[in-house]
Order: C-alpha cells, then sequence, then structure tokens
C-alpha cells in the first residue's frame, strides 16, 4: 500500500506521536488547567510544552499567542469571523480553500466585501496586485502560503510587508506549509497564521491552530469555561484562554507536541529536500508520458509537495480509482475542496485534477509506482 | 364480530377461523422494499386483515415496474411517487381498517432494528443480499422471524427464518455475501411477472401461517421456475460455526454502512464501496449487461453505458455516473452490479 495523500492528512506518522499519544490516554488523567491535583498539572503541562515547541517553529516570540483549534478550518473560521465580524472589505487569492472562502460567502451577509486577486498557478500572487486592491476599508488579507492542489507558493513575506505598511492585517493559511516549509511569522509580517496538526506537522487529526499577533483583536467564536478567570461572567481576555473554551484536546496535542519535536530533530531543511526530491522526480517521470498535463510549478520550483495532473481522455476519479483498485496506489481526485483553484487551472470543467502529494516517509520506489500507473492509464486511454 | 365481515371467507377456513383471523388483526409486519415481491405481500397481507404493515422503500415508481408491481397505476408513474406512499395510499382504499406506515427510506444498519424490533414477522421484498443479510442479522438480534424472498428472470425462491434453536438462519444457508457482479439481476436479465407473484404468494401464506400460530409452517427452502416446469424443496441445515445465528455476530450492524457511498466532488458521480467485499466477477456480468447497453473492457475497468452509465473496478468499487444522490447511486448499484 503507497501512500500519497498527504496533502490531506500526513501518513505514517512518526512512531514517537502514536507513543506520546498512547502514553498520555494511559498515564495522564487530569483535565488541563482545571484542578490543582498533579495530574491535571501534568496535563495542563503537555498542552504548554506543545504550545511552546510549535512557537518555535513558527518565530512566535510568545507561546501564548498560539491557540489551539480543532483543525486548520476551525482556526480560518475563527481569524475570518473575529476580524470581520463588523463588515468590511477583504483581498483574497484567486486559488483559495472553501475554508477560505466559505466562512467570507457566509460574511457577505454581514456586510463583508471580497476582491480575489489572480494567483498564477507558477509563480503566485503578484504582491503589486495585492496593493492594487487594497481599499481604504480593507481590513484584511487572506492568502495561502501554498496552493493545496498545485503546491504553488505564494511570496507571503512580500505581501506581509506590504500589509503592515498599508495597515491591513495578514492572515496565511498554513495548511499545506507549517511543517514542511519555512514559515517565520515575526520576519513574514504575519498577523494570523492558520495551521492543521494532523497535516505537514505529523500530529493527530483534530489538532491545529491560530497565531495571534500581538496587538491584533480577534472576537472569539465561542465562550464558555477556561479553568482560570471562573470569577469573570465574560470571556477574559487573556491569551490562549480567551479562545480556548472548553476542555482541550490534549491527547492530540501531546501528539502534536511529539510530531513537531520531530520536525525539530529531524530539520524542516532536510523535510523539504526530501519532499521536493519525490515531487521533481514525479514531475520528471510523467512529463514523459503523452497526454499528461502537469498543473503548477515546474520540477526544481520551490514549492509544497502537492502535484496536480490529468490524463486526457481519463476522468480523474476513475484515474485515481484504478490507481487504487489496480496499483495499490493511494491518491486523491477531484476538486480538493477548492473550486477557485480549478477555474484559476481551467480544470473545473474536467471536475478537477489527479493529486499526487508525497510526504516525508515516501520512497523513490512509491514515486516510480506511481509513473509506471499513470503510464498505463495513458497508454489505455 | 361485525368487524370481521369482510373476512367471512378466511374465517371459514379451518386453518384461520375467528381465533386466527383475531391474531391476524393484533399482528404487526414489516415489508421491507415494495416492488415486485412487497407489492403482493402487502396486498395479500392487507387484505388479510393483519393489523399494522409498515412498508419501506427508497424507491420510485417507473413505468418499467408496471409489467409486474401490482397496485401501481400509469398516475403513480407520471407523479413520479415514492413507492411506499403509493402502496399506503392504494391500500387505503382497499382495506382502511388496516394501519400502514409508509418509510421512505434506505435500510441501513443505523435504522434496520428500529424497523424490525417492534413487529411480528419482517417480509423480505428487497433486491439485494447486503439488505438480507442485514435483515438477518437485526432479526435474530432481535428474535423476529422473517421470510426471505427472491426472484430473478423466471425464478424464484423462498424461505422462512423462525428463529429456532436448532433451525438455519439466512446466512446458514448463503455463508459470505456474494461477489458483486457474480449473481443476475431484474435490470441485467429480465423477469417475468408470474414468477414474482408466485413467490411473494407463498410468502404471504407462510406469513398467515406464522402470525395465526399454525402447525403447518414450512421449515424448508422452495424454489421455483415457471419457465423451467422446476419447483422443489430443500432442507436447509443449521450451520454450527454460522457467525449469526450460533456466533451472535452482527458484523453489518456494527458496521456504519454496509457499503458506502461517497460524492466525487467536481462530477454528478457516486463512488459506492461494497463492505466486506474485494474483488468484482467481471466476466459473467459483462455477458450479462452486453444485452442491455455497451459494455467495454479495460485492463482496469468494466465500462457499462445503456439506460445507466457505471464504471466498475476489480475490486467490487463502482463509480455510478449521472445520478442525483447517493439513494440513486445505491440503486443502479443493486441493480445492474448485484449486491
Amino acid at each position: 500500500m503507497i501512500y500519497l495523500d498527504n496533502a490531506a492528512t500526513t501518513w505514517p506518522k512518526p512512531e514517537a506521536v502514536c507513543e506520546a499519544v498512547s502514553d498520555s490516554l494511559r498515564n495522564i488523567g487530569g483535565n488541563p488547567g482545571r484542578s490543582g491535583h498533579r495530574m491535571s498539572l501534568e496535563s495542563g503541562k503537555t498542552i504548554g510544552r506543545a504550545r511552546l515547541s510549535l512557537s518555535k517553529l513558527i518565530g512566535a516570540s510568545d507561546p501564548e499567542r498560539v491557540v489551539f483549534t480543532c483543525n486548520a478550518t476551525d482556526a480560518l473560521n475563527l481569524a475570518t469571523g473575529g476580524v470581520l465580524f463588523g463588515g468590511g472589505h477583504v483581498v483574497i487569492s484567486s486559488m483559495e480553500h472553501n475554508s477560505v472562502t466559505r466562512p467570507l460567502v457566509h460574511l457577505a451577509e454581514r456586510g463583508v466585501e471580497c476582491t480575489r486577486v489572480r494567483m498564477d498557478p507558477v509563480s503566485g500572487v503578484d504582491p503589486d496586485d495585492v496593493a492594487a486592491a487594497i481599499r481604504t476599508d480593507t481590513k484584511l488579507v487572506v492568502m495561502t502560503h501554498a496552493s493545496n492542489v498545485t503546491g504553488t507558493v505564494n511570496p507571503v513575506a512580500d505581501i506581509g510587508a506590504l500589509c503592515r505598511g498599508r495597515g491591513v492585517l495578514f492572515l496565511v493559511d498554513g495548511a499545506q506549509s507549517v511543517g514542511s516549509l519555512p514559515v517565520d511569522v515575526e520576519s513574514m509580517n504575519i498577523d494570523l497564521l492558520a495551521f492543521p496538526g494532523h497535516k505537514g506537522l505529523m500530529g493527530p487529526t483534530g489538532t491545529g491552530g491560530l497565531y495571534i499577533a500581538d496587538g491584533v483583536r480577534v472576537r472569539p467564536a465561542r465562550q464558555g469555561g477556561t479553568g482560570v478567570f471562573s470569577e469573570s461572567p465574560t470571556q477574559p481576555d487573556e491569551l490562549p484562554y480567551r479562545y480556548e473554551s472548553g476542555t482541550q484536546n490534549f491527547h492530540g496535542l501531546a501528539g502534536l507536541d511529539a510530531g513537531v519535536r520531530f520536525i525539530v530533530n529531524t530539520t524542516l531543511d532536510a523535510i523539504h529536500a526530501r519532499e521536493s526530491r519525490l515531487v521533481d522526480m514525479l514531475i520528471g517521470g510523467v512529463r514523459e508520458i503523452g497526454g499528461v498535463t502537469v498543473y503548477g510549478p515546474p520540477a526544481g520550483a520551490n514549492r509544497a509537495a502537492v502535484v496536480s495532473l490529468n490524463i486526457e481522455g481519463v476522468d480523474c476519479a476513475e484515474a485515481a480509482m484504478i490507481l487504487d483498485a489496480s496499483f495499490d496506489l493511494m491518491l486523491r481526485s477531484g476538486l480538493h475542496c477548492a473550486p477557485d483553484a480549478h477555474r484559476t487551472l481551467g480544470t473545473f470543467g474536467l471536475g478537477g485534477t489527479i493529486r499526487v502529494s508525497p510526504g516525508f516517509f515516501n520512497t523513490e520506489d512509491d514515486i516510480a509506482r506511481c509513473v509506471e500507473g499513470i503510464t498505463a492509464i495513458a497508454s489505455e486511454a | 364480530m361485525g368487524g370481521f365481515e369482510r373476512y367471512k371467507r378466511q374465517i371459514t377456513f379451518d386453518g384461520i377461523g375467528e381465533a386466527g383471523q383475531a391474531k391476524l388483526s393484533a399482528a404487526r409486519v414489516c415489508v421491507v422494499g415494495v416492488g415486485a415481491l412487497g407489492t403482493v405481500v402487502a396486498n395479500s397481507l392487507c387484505r388479510s386483515g393483519v393489523g399494522f404493515i409498515r412498508v419501506i422503500d427508497r424507491d420510485y415508481v417507473e413505468e418499467t415496474n408496471l409489467q409486474r408491481q401490482v397496485l401501481f397505476t400509469e398516475r403513480d408513474v407520471s407523479e413520479g411517487a415514492p413507492k411506499a406512499i403509493a402502496v399506503a395510499e392504494h391500500l387505503a382504499g382497499i382495506n382502511s381498517t388496516v394501519m400502514v406506515e409508509a418509510v421512505v427510506d434506505d435500510v441501513n444498519a443505523s435504522n434496520v432494528e428500529r424497523f424490525v424490533s417492534d413487529v411480528d414477522l419482517v417480509l423480505d421484498g428487497v433486491d439485494n443480499f447486503e439488505t438480507r443479510f442485514l435483515i438477518n442479522e437485526a432479526c435474530h438480534k432481535h428474535g423476529v422471524k422473517w421470510v426471505y424472498g427472491g426472484v430473478v428472470a423466471s425464478g424464484g425462491a423462498t424461505m422462512n427464518i423462525l428463529q429456532k434453536d436448532d433451525g438455519p438462519c439466512f446466512r446458514c444457508f448463503m455463508p459470505e455475501m456474494p461477489e458483486p457482479g457474480s449473481y443476475p439481476t431484474c435490470n441485467t436479465v429480465g423477469v417475468v411477472n408470474p414468477i414474482t407473484g408466485i413467490i411473494a404468494s407463498y410468502e404471504a401464506a407462510e406469513a398467515l401461517k406464522i402470525l395465526t400460530g399454525s402447525g403447518d409452517v414450512s421449515d424448508q427452502y422452495l424454489a421455483v421456475d415457471v419457465w423451467e416446469n422446476l419447483s422443489s424443496y430443500i432442507k436447509v441445515n443449521k450451520n454450527p460455526d454460522c457467525p449469526v445465528c450460533v456466533g451472535k455476530k452482527y458484523e453489518l450492524l456494527d458496521r456504519p454502512a454496509a457499503s458506502y457511498a461517497v460524492s466525487l466532488c467536481g462530477h454528478d458521480s457516486w463512488q459506492i464501496i461494497p463492505e466486506g467485499r474485494d474483488s468484482a466477477d467481471f466476466g459473467a456480468l459483462a455477458a450479462r449487461l452486453e444485452k442491455i447497453g455497451e459494455v467495454k473492457l479495460t485492463k482496469f475497468l468494466l465500462r457499462f453505458d445503456g439506460d445507466v452509465s457505471f464504471k466498475l473496478f476489480p475490486d467490487g468499487r463502482a463509480i455510478i455516473e449521472n445520478v442525483k444522490d447517493e439513494t440513486g447511486a445505491r440503486e443502479v448499484y443493486a441493480e445492474y452490479i448485484g449486491s
């Protein structure tokens, strides 16, 4: 069984992640930050460690500004809803995920207006286009760091500097980058960074977070028990409690902490280099096949490990099913929850693309098998 | 017993009598699937005065149903009436003293127990083995008797599952769910009208006997073919290793869905993944499908274009094209590939 769907969720997870989850389930019983007893303190510490390792990974100087959410979608909803609840204008790219666009369509009821700037499938968004789209009432710019369809990377540092200069908040969707590409919220001028725990960070599903820069006001999406400041009738202002009502997923966060440590020990450079080698090998292999179109950046480009392609005359869903049924390859076909990206690529009418997303644990043999399968399907078409 | 006046002819019959009629009137049954078999069964039991009849079907009345599915009319077709609702409406005009509950739904692991646990007897009118395996488990778990019935082409069979300690369940008769494509279906090889009425009438007769506590309930499997002039009773033994009626392991009931369906985003298509089976019988299926549409076999899949379009993969999964919802996709799978 060859898993090439790491853009959906990474698999396998490092052994240390499995052990950390198992250990926390077996040995740590307390509700984090609630009671004063030893086990509660221990579970609180587990979460604190995860917050610290994540803040270091993304270059945030204050760990408390990393708040945990259920996943990146949850974080994006918190950020967009929390910044734009009073209306306003927002600029996004033309290749955003539904986790960005659907909340904004929902917010249109509150008077939020949205401008899409074209994201080039090879080079990403041109910062000049973002500058031109910013209006006096623009409150927020939202950009994916890397497309979940093509792996195309946006120049987030340039856009961050531009937003900072114009006094507009900058929210980055790090779903495909955090844990795989360098992200530094301070040097990149990122005000809000949404990330999943179960993709590049190699943690369990049900984990994720939002980094909120100092001074950025985000209205909480929910209110409730925080374990501290219980005397206050209203939601406390202090981070992370302001956004972390209810018992946290500390078993999952124990795993997430182990995932981040695995990345730090392995080094981001080594992970990125390995994934890039596999992507380049894949693109090099399928480019030789007649009738195969690869979308997005060419081999050798700086990108996330996501490759979209189509085989002429073969429906992408059918191709993915053949790759699974006849070649034991697990990957994804369709729109990948990003219809705008397919409108940009011109693949919407085709029903999307076949998406191959290798991860750190894939091998050259896996890619060779994938190229072999795509070759065989193309020759039958 | 003025209320029983309408049942005079069957009360006069020794096997039923007034006591039997009273039992029927107090009885509750569930007919799963109201197509060719289910409509005949529901019609018979309603006319016979069974007090409560639940009819379940996810499907809508189509023109090709009228050749054999009694109760339905051309008007039901033009109105696109749900089968269960149409049955309930027609039965209300036949015997208003019977309570008919219409359920327009797919029968699956999450609802089957609710449908079968509050009745005295379940009658099979379904078109696929997956649902029968599910009914078999749910009925065994709740100690509810059920009557199996199935027809295709000119043949059919029926058997009572009486939940006796020494008697067989359906799984004793058919230990494994058949491979997708290995059994013919009414859509691929057709079906003639009389066999449906014959098998369903046997089911109804067994129901009357079971509900009145008759000593003459059949304990054998009956197979009939009206074209080949065959009719035979076969004794089915209890399988001492049966996972259901001996082991009390209800695998299908514990699965979220026996087979599950996934919408393919960007397509009007659904992927059907048959659970617990990992191969499909291409050869036999292709031969049958060729008679009703265009079949293309590649190294990787079987493609069918006819009244419906689908692609079947060697592991039993299929992409059903141009269907509006999950129910439609499941129907195509059951009716053309067989499950």
